[in-house]
């Protein structure tokens, strides 16, 4: 049998595809290479130092990472913040999703088909926008460290917080008028696939959602994920995580995904609808932000485990420490990408793997990025 | 310069952060206008080839690995040969950061006299590496330091232009995370005033820094970064152990004991009295 190797790059970090078969995929291996160690680099530092190296994991995801960071050590000591605290933390991390999304359609994916730099350069401004009202809140983006174990470092005003949410709603004009509307209809959506069958790219038609940050609500239990040399499984089984399993309760999702199940048109729709669903329930909860309220509780460190699920802008993350005299005993991180993106057999194919299966080999790198890959995330 | 200097953008190993920095850059559209991009891990670009390049921009730290089919080192060493100026961008392709080895310290081993710009930060702040790459193309000097960093940039200590001065004037600390007031140098570890950067004079996405957010100065323009205990201050006799660049310790003493000793009212209390801890 034919066997190609094919480096995929500009995505986040870069990735190999071992491909068998002639003109149509009989089966393919995804290999991510340039592993980091950043869990051992952490042992024997300060529990708080996880809150600075953590979100170096990723330059376009680190915020959740920074999320999922103090998630994790929370509940190791058994901290409960302020609700201030708790929307301003979801604010943050619901904009982080939202550029993510913005700026994987348009420079990663997008190019694939379609060569537009006026494209890119609208995406890159409103993400940089996104990104400023971050900033606002949490000093700088990328690679913050505000979110804390018992709360947030700022203090804002109501000033800010007006301003905040005068942005907010300024990015949803943006949003609507030039990526995606209320509907979930995109002009740049279907003008890609005018160039690819929507029909492509069925992966196991599995879901699984362990977060409940943002509205996303969990369908599993994370102890019954396990991990084995990279690739993740759930009670035995590869599932698919992101925006297409946490949105299926939405209706306009749910219409495309009873058409086209979950082929690589759903998924870039959710990936892209997601941001007018996020900036709705961020446009809604800022309204709650009781500004006496405390940003920061105290607590009292002790020895013990604990562990975070968080929905990041490619799924579930999972954070689980150990600390002991203060100090990381033992940190885990499992990112959505090793769900999505496991390197298993033919007869047991992850998400990925299933959905490049079957598919002519010309296509497979595009339907490969619709997963959103983070290979830096990956290779933590 | 030509009138299109033309980059080579290369990631060794690290997050991609610096790249989506500069992506914010307010007026990233005339990056795209001016420069000619032959290759950029993310952005849009023909396919990598090694060919030669006006400016090598180098992002991540040197480490075992695999890029584009090559070994990371050696790929970049090549790379060097075929560049006239050198950039190396953030901390990690500096000095190493969380991930690896830096380019210059890599280098200066076997005494390379390397025609190469230092950008340190994780990430870097985009107008940090706008401005170097303007002053490339018009032809004009950028005056370097010691570590080869811009002194237009680096002079400054990140501790100028911080919103907390005032605490810091008064050796107010902040009791806590989360408040608007105190400085942060005394016991949240905050490393503003040894640290070379320009972060509270030329804000975060136009708007903002990390100490004016409440958290703590890491030092991550500086050689050590990350450093142990990136929350703490450590101290000595009461007073920071590391103080602030260009003072005596006996000087910065005197100084502190005097301030301790008097009061400033104003700042010795909540700012705005009507947010108090019992709601």
């Amino acid at each position: 049998m034919k066997i190609n190797e094919k480096i995929i790059n500009k995505i986040e970090g870069e990735a190999k595809l071992k491909i068998y078969g002639g003109k149509k995929v009989d089966f393919v291996e995804i290999e991510f290479y340039n592993f980091r160690g950043i869990e051992n680099y952490l042992v024997g530092r300060h529990y708080m130092d996880a809150l600075v190296i953590n979100p170096r994991v990723c330059g376009i995801c680190g915020h959740s990472h920074l999320l999922a960071t103090a998630r994790a050590i929370e509940n190791a000591f058994g901290i409960k913040p302020t609700k201030k605290a708790e929307i301003l933390r979801e604010i943050t991390t619901g904009l982080e999703i939202i550029q993510n999304h913005i700026k994987w359609f348009y420079i990663t994916f997008l190019p694939e088909k379609i060569n537009d730099k006026s494209k890119m350069l609208k995406a890159v401004n409103i993400a940089s926008y996104v990104s400023k009202i971050i900033a606002l809140i949490a000093g700088q983006f990328p690679h913050n460290s505000y979110i804390v174990p018992g709360g947030v470092t700022c203090d804002l005003t109501n000033l800010e917080v007006l301003k905040v949410e005068n942005m907010l709603k300024t990015l949803k004009k943006q949003i609507t008028d030039e990526i995606v509307d209320d509907e979930g209809h995109s002009e740049d959506v279907e003008k890609f696939f005018e160039f690819f069958d929507k029909n492509a790219g069925k992966g196991l038609n599995r879901f699984l959602v362990l977060g409940e940050n943002l509205y996303f609500k969990s369908n599993g239990d994370v102890e019954n994920v396990c991990e084995i040399d990279r690739n993740v499984f759930y009670e035995g089984e590869f599932f698919e995580v992101g925006p297409l399993a946490r949105n299926l309760n939405n209706n306009q999702i749910k219409k495309v995904y009873s058409e086209y199940k979950d082929s690589i048109y759903t998924r870039v729709f959710a990936r892209v609808y997601e941001t007018q669903l996020i900036l709705n329930y961020l446009l809604k909860i800022i309204k709650d932000i009781e500004i006496c309220e405390k940003n920061y509780v105290k607590y009292n460190p002790k020895n013990s485990k604990g562990i975070s699920v968080t929905e990041a802008p490619r799924g579930s993350l999972i954070h689980r420490v150990e600390i002991k005299n203060e100090k990381i005993k033992k940190y885990d991180i499992i990112v959505p990408t090793q769900f999505n993106l496991s390197s298993y057999t033919k007869e047991k194919p992850s998400a990925a793997q299933a959905a490049m299966i079957g598919e002519k080999v010309g296509d497979i790198q595009t339907i490969f990025k619709c997963f959103d890959i983070c290979a830096v995330c990956a290779n933590h | 310069m030509r009138s299109k200097p033309k980059i080579i953008w290369i990631d060794a190993v690290g997050c991609n952060g610096c790249s989506h920095s500069f992506l914010n850059h307010p007026d990233i559209s005339s990056f795209f206008e001016n420069f000619k991009l032959l290759y950029h891990p993310i952005l849009p670009t023909e396919n990598f080839k090694i060919q030669k390049c006006d400016i090598l921009i180098i992002e991540g730290a040197l480490n075992k690995g695999k890029r584009l089919g090559y070994d990371i080192e050696k790929l970049i060493e090549e790379l060097i040969l075929h560049s006239k100026i050198i950039i190396a961008l953030g901390t990690c392709a500096v000095y190493g950061g969380i991930f690896g080895e830096g380019v210059v310290f890599k280098h200066e081993k076997k005494k390379r006299d390397l025609n190469i710009i230092n950008i340190p930060g994780c990430p870097i702040h985009p107008e940090w590496l706008m401005y170097v790459l303007n002053m490339i193309k018009n032809n004009k000097k950028i005056i370097l330091d010691d570590y080869n960093r811009p002194i237009e940039i680096f002079t400054f200590t990140s501790h100028s232009g911080c919103s907390r001065n005032e605490y810091f004037e008064w050796k107010i600390d902040a009791e806590e995370f989360g408040t608007k007031e105190g400085c942060l140098f005394y016991y949240q570890g905050c490393q503003g005033p040894y640290t070379h950067s320009s972060c509270n004079r030329i804000l975060w996405n136009e708007v903002n820094s990390k100490p004016r957010a409440g958290t703590p100065c890491f030092g991550c323009t500086e050689p050590n970064f990350p450093k142990q205990d990136l929350f703490k201050t450590e101290t000595f006799m009461g007073i920071p152990a590391n103080i602030p660049l260009g003072v005596g310790k006996r000087a910065y003493l005197t100084l502190s004991g005097i301030a301790k000793s008097l009061t400033n009212e104003r700042l010795s209390k909540k700012l705005i009295e009507d947010c108090n801890e019992d709601k």
